[in-house]
């Protein structure tokens, strides 16, 4: 495991607000952190990044501890807020952000430079972090984090403030660190896009992992197929898909996305009339309510 | 010591318009000055310009939440903490060098030499303004933005306040105690040149800076500290 946390316990003046958390995030996995307001998300993800100093329990990454300077090396963080020297131009802001991690002198500028023009903040460079709004910071935020390609990457409600464009962007970046082996936490209100991009899901509640839930498996695909009311006979749709259909919905597990297209054929065949195919993940939203 | 660091603490300042404002008087103060004999002017102003910079070593990082983007980096905290102390002492030394040579120039202008005079200011002055960077960045290791100033100043005016006041009051162990910690933090300027006294105030900046180190490594900083 890249991330591994056991028995972390927090307290503030004798009001403990994490009570024993475990959790692991493993290379190119995205694990969401969900839970409501005072949960202690703020105070776990302070702890991962060594702004706070747990009571008891270990936090290793990559089997070190989180304030190695080699894991800093290889950690990125984008925090709510984006706050800096504001007089600091967006330049100057991300080269410095570029040499502190670590990144050469000789590659400082075209990386600062690839990233501005990624995050389609490039025209607003030499213009002062005074200047830029919420979601211009948001991205510039995200530019520091990533310029150094970080292997631990630690995302505080990275969307917050951005349009949807820009939710796009921080998407397909997310994505694009995972292809390329990096370990994400995801802290987030947004459950539409932890969904959306969380491989794992867990919900922080009373300061412990109250549930976990896998979104995304790596080794099968969780299919939703709606069939027309009427128009299958169960035990014929069983023996197809090995399990049987709930009310008109067939849950099924396929290894891969040409199964899916397999079990649709079949089930047509069998006469089954198919409304509609999706991917099945949980319902975060009930998830949340359930377990708030 | 981090370059990046001290390089990017000095960048600020010198591009800062308040920075260079700064020297233009110290020019104006340190040019004129010569007539009131070497070093009597420009001194003062740039040990307050060693309290507004070294005020800002830590405390405002902490309170607005920029440090939690530093401590990320692969930066040691006490590295971090010193090379930002070395890139103000090293603007303020350099301010302290500008004035003593325009000083200097004034001074030649005029016709007199007073290289000894000013050689004694401006050895003073880069100790007076380390002591002062120090205590600053050790108070800021443990409070927030600005508070620091405000022990510093605090507290020469209270250990002022308790000699004029147990001078005749309090036992003289108390009062001579009252006088050495008086003494060590807020050493008074010698007027000639005193290598006991540079001492002095060079071994209490580098405790200052040590208990800076050892409380900022283990200081939290929560989000949102302020």
């Amino acid at each position: 495991m890249t991330i591994e946390v056991r028995g972390l316990r927090k307290a503030f003046t004798g009001n403990e607000v994490l009570r024993g958390v475990e959790l692991d995030v493993a290379p190119g996995e995205v694990v969401g952190l969900i839970g409501p307001n005072g949960a202690g998300k703020t105070t776990l993800m302070s702890c991962l990044l060594g702004f706070l100093h747990p009571n008891a329990g270990t936090i290793t990454i990559d089997g070190r501890a989180n304030d190695d300077l080699d894991v800093r090396r290889r950690t990125g963080f984008v925090p709510e807020r984006m706050n800096f020297g504001r007089r600091e131009t967006g330049w100057d802001f991300l080269r410095y952000m570029a040499r502190l991690a670590g990144v050469p002198r000789a590659q400082v500028d075209s990386r600062s430079k690839a990233l501005l023009e990624r995050l389609g903040i490039a025209q607003a460079a030499d213009r002062r972090l005074s200047q830029y709004s919420r979601g211009m910071l948001q991205r510039i935020g995200m530019c520091q984090a990533l310029i150094h390609e970080p292997q631990f990457i630690f995302l505080d409600e990275p969307t917050s403030g951005l349009d949807p464009n820009g939710v796009l962007l921080v998407r397909e970046l997310i994505a694009e660190q995972t292809r390329r082996g990096a370990a994400v936490l995801l802290n987030s209100h947004q459950l539409a896009e932890i969904e959306k991009v969380c491989d794992r899901v867990l919900f922080l509640k009373g300061g412990v992992i109250a549930h976990r839930e896998t979104l995304r498996h790596a080794d099968r695909i969780v299919v939703a197929v709606t069939l027309l009311a009427n128009s299958f006979d169960a035990a014929a749709v069983e023996r197809i898909a090995g399990v049987a259909p709930k009310e008109n919905v067939l849950i099924a597990d396929v290894a891969t996305e040409n199964d899916i297209a397999t079990l649709v054929r079949n089930l047509v065949e069998s006469g089954a009339g198919v409304i509609d195919v999706r991917r099945h993940t949980a319902d975060l939203e009930s998830i949340f309510r359930g377990a708030a | 010591m981090s370059g990046v660091v001290v390089a990017e603490t000095m960048r600020r300042h010198l591009t800062s318009i308040a920075f260079w404002s700064f020297l233009a008087l110290l020019a104006i103060f340190a040019m004129g000055g010569g007539n009131m004999g070497g070093g009597r002017m420009w001194p003062m102003l740039v040990l307050a310009l060693a309290v507004v910079t070294g005020g800002g070593v830590i405390g405002p990082e902490f309170s607005s939440g920029t440090l939690q983007l530093i401590l990320v980096k692969p930066v040691n905290r006490a590295v971090y903490l010193l090379s930002r102390v070395a890139g103000v002492v090293a603007i303020t030394w350099l301010a302290a060098v500008a004035a003593a040579g325009f000083e200097a120039a004034g001074a030649a202008l005029d016709g007199r030499t007073q290289w000894t005079a000013i050689g004694i200011a401006l050895s003073s002055s880069f100790a007076d303004s380390l002591l002062i960077v120090a205590l600053l960045a050790f108070f800021g290791s443990v409070t927030r933005a600005y508070y620091n100033v405000v022990i510093w100043v605090g507290a020469q005016l209270l250990l002022l306040i308790l000699l004029a006041f147990g001078a005749r009051r309090f036992p003289p162990e108390l009062l001579k105690a009252i006088r050495w910690v008086h003494g060590n933090l807020f050493p008074e300027t010698p007027s000639g040149f005193d290598r006991n006294w540079l001492l002095l105030v060079a071994c209490n900046a580098a405790i200052a800076l040590l208990l800076a180190c050892l409380a900022f490594r283990n200081r939290e900083v929560p989000y949102g500290a302020d």
